[in-house]
Order: C-alpha cells, then structure tokens, then sequence
C-alpha cells in the first residue's frame, strides 16, 4: 500500500509541543522563583517586575529559536482545517481556567487582597489556561476529533 | 466514529498514490489525511468533495456512515 501509513508529528503539532515546553519552563521557573520571594515576604510589586521582564524575554527567545530548528528540521505545511478545529476545541475547553482565574483576582480585589497576589492569580491563571489548551490539543493530535 | 472511508483503498487502486500526492491536491497536510483515513478525523464537506473528486468517484463511494450499534 503506498504512502507512510505512521503518523509522525506535522509542523503545527510540533509548535505546540514547543509552546507547552517553553512555557512550563520558563514561566514554571519564574512561579518558582517568585514563590520564593513571596515566601520571604517580597509584596511590593516593582520587586517582581525585573524578573518578570527576563521571563517574558527568555520566553519569546525560546519560543522563536524552537520553531526555526523545528522549521529547518522539517518544512513547515501551514494549517489547515484539522489544525483550526483542534486549535479551537482546545481554546473552547480550557478557556474557563483563565474565567476561574479572573473571578478569583476580582474576588481578591473586592477583599482587599495585595496587588502581588492578584497579579501572580492573573498570570498563573494565564499560563494554567495556556497549557490546559496545549495539553488538549496534543491529546486531540493523537487520539483525534 | 460513525463515518468510515475507502481512501486507502482508493489510493492503491490509483498508482499507489502516496498519502502526501493525495495532501498536496486537497490543500491539506499529510498528517490530516493519515487521521482521515484512520477515521481519527471526520472532514469538511468541502475537503471531502475534494477527495471524491480526485478519485472520481461519487462521495458515498468514498464515505460511508456506519451507525453505532444501539
């Protein structure tokens, strides 16, 4: 029978492996670090600015050099329809992370909470939703619609 | 899944054309066409006018909707 009946991995699944590696990396490293601060009561905000600029930095030369060696690994197809419905299905199932997450720092606003702790809810709330939709589409990738 | 097909059968029968060929002349990727024949992925009505077409055959040919049993 003709055609390579495996299913090895196309240029969208293999972005979406970057995104989720990058960002379980660099922004778990910077959750790490910046729990620590706020373990040592680290609650001005301007504190975390510096360390959340390097991760936002770190993230888009990460992002970036992962998709030109996936790139010059195997040439990139573009998407098609498979890869907007599962991009899609993805977003529509983890969206509510990033609702929970919204809810909880306006909850936090109304009681008065410190502005460090309802910004680092937004961002982990962020980054929870965004590797909720990784994992998704992955999972969609290889078991199908 | 309830809808089943023939593509790999049809693509033997048209001088083994490979998974990419058939790809190429529907304008989606190869992997898209791997997960249509595993039946891991129903089409669009407009990508699977497009396979019927290449093979000349009417769509039901193509497709078939296999209900579940219950």
């Amino acid at each position: 029978m003709a055609g390579n009946p495996e299913m090895n991995a196309s240029f969208e699944e293999k972005s979406v492996w970057i995104q989720l590696v990058s960002l379980v990396a660099v922004l778990g490293s910077y959750f790490a670090i910046a729990g620590l601060m706020l373990s040592k009561g680290v609650t001005v905000i301007v504190a975390y600015v510096p360390l959340f600029f390097v991760a936002v930095v770190l993230l888009v030369v990460v992002l970036v050099a992962g998709h030109v060696v996936a790139a010059l690994a195997s040439k990139p197809e573009g998407r098609d329809e498979r890869d907007r419905l599962i991009g899609w299905r993805a977003e529509s199932n983890s969206a509510w992370i990033l609702a929970v997450g919204v809810c909880a720092a306006i909850t936090g606003l109304v009681a008065s909470i410190e502005n460090v702790y309802i910004a680092h809810l937004l961002v982990l709330s962020m980054l929870l939703s965004e590797v909720a939709k990784n994992v998704f589409q992955l999972v969609y990738y290889r078991r199908g619609l | 899944m309830g809808i089943e097909n023939s593509i790999r059968t049809l693509r033997f029968h048209h001088r083994e054309m490979t998974q990419q060929e058939l790809a190429d002349r529907i304008g989606v990727t190869r992997q898209t066409v791997n997960a249509i024949e595993g039946n891991k992925y129903s089409p669009s009505l407009e990508v699977a006018f497009r396979i019927a077409e290449v093979f000349g055959k009417p769509l039901e040919e193509v497709f078939q909707y296999v209900a579940k049993p219950g």
